[in-house]
């Protein structure tokens, strides 16, 4: 019986800090890419953007996809993968208009995949 | 994490009552519980392991809630009879002094027919066998066996009349007809529609029992050569 409690006690204890660290984790973690592409953003609106800004993006969500993979469908992080690959060809193109709306897609991806890890109806549903 | 916990417990405890609305021969020697564990724990495996695309951290998770689940029921179960009854459900007699007890076969989505396999596999091949028969909350049967009885039958007894229906193919094996059976019946002041069980054995032995009553032990009449 002690035992029995004291399972249940470490193993809740465990669900809890690790829904707290993973909320956490991937919200900053697409906060920081949301920032860079919103800077991105801005040079290609601007026309001013180069290809080697959006391999600094590339870069910069290469680090961070790899500690992703623990907690987002692997889906995802290639999904995000084909639209910075798509952008990088179009901004060297200087297709700006293309461009952009690729940009903004990714931006509503960082926004909306950190939203399927909170806890709401629609995502227990 | 949240997320998956929280649907992990939400598909449990569907199963779960689902397993207890099935009633005990759905369940197979373990508690309704241990088998929604048992065959939910597999499948939380085999998926990320499957498809690469999932991340492991999935499956771990859900496989942690399950076990987490079953901690807290294994504690609820100890800490009362009430939770119990709930959790596990309550052991069945469906044999008693008056003999087989169809509406508590019914209660449990079982049948004569279901009765008649378990006592078998028990070791038992007449109703009257046994004293009491129970179905416990892991859908095994327990028997007490009739030391009352004395005589032993060489052969084994067909069900003939189940729940007020005539079974025909069993009917055939005794090479009798359905007149003839009925016509027992009367014989005995009953109908048909009110008979529970009746079993025929090799030498004509009978168990007859009907509806609100106690059963009787009685003799039918076989065709010369009818044997199985």
């Amino acid at each position: 019986m002690v035992k029995t409690i004291i399972s249940i006690l470490v193993v809740s204890c465990l669900l809890i800090v690790g829904s707290i660290y993973e909320h956490n984790f991937v919200n900053k973690q697409f906060d920081d890419l949301n920032k860079v592409l919103t800077v991105l953003y801005q040079k290609i609106d601007d026309e001013t953007a180069t290809q080697d800004d959006v391999y600094a993006v590339q870069k910069n969500w290469l680090n961070k996809k790899k500690s992703l993979h623990v907690f987002i469908p692997h889906n995802d992080i290639k999904e995000i993968d084909l639209w910075l690959s798509e952008s990088a060809t179009l901004v060297r193109d200087k297709e700006w208009k293309d461009a952009i709306s690729k940009i903004e897609v990714l931006i509503e991806l960082t926004e909306q995949i950190p939203k399927t890890f909170t806890l709401s109806w629609e995502n227990v549903l | 994490m949240a997320v998956n916990f929280v649907r992990t417990l939400i598909l449990i405890i569907t199963l779960m009552v689902l397993m207890r609305l099935m009633g005990k021969r759905e369940i197979g020697e373990m508690q309704p519980y241990e088998f929604v564990i048992t065959l939910i724990i597999a499948d939380l495996a085999c998926i990320p392991m499957a498809d690469v695309s999932i991340p492991l951290t999935y499956g771990i998770v859900a496989i942690i809630c399950v076990f987490l689940l079953h901690q807290i029921l294994v504690i609820l179960e100890q800490s009362g009879s009430i939770v119990r009854r709930i959790i596990s459900g309550k052991p069945s007699v469906v044999i008693n002094q008056n003999g087989v007890d169809v509406v508590e076969l019914r209660r449990n989505n079982l049948g004569v027919d279901d009765l008649i396999e378990s006592l078998r596999t028990a070791g038992y091949f007449t109703f009257d066998d046994v004293s009491y028969a129970i179905y416990e909350t892991n859908g095994s049967l327990s028997a007490m066996p009739n030391t009352n009885k004395n005589n032993v039958s060489n052969s084994i007894p067909l069900l003939i009349v189940s729940e007020g229906k005539i079974e025909y193919h069993n009917l055939k094996l005794i090479d009798s007809t359905k007149e003839k059976i009925e016509r027992f019946i009367k014989k005995q002041n009953c109908t048909l529609k009110k008979t529970e069980v009746l079993t025929i054995d090799g030498d004509g032995r009978v168990y007859f029992k009907e509806k609100n009553k106690k059963y009787k032990i009685t003799k039918f009449e076989l065709k010369e050569g009818a044997s199985w």
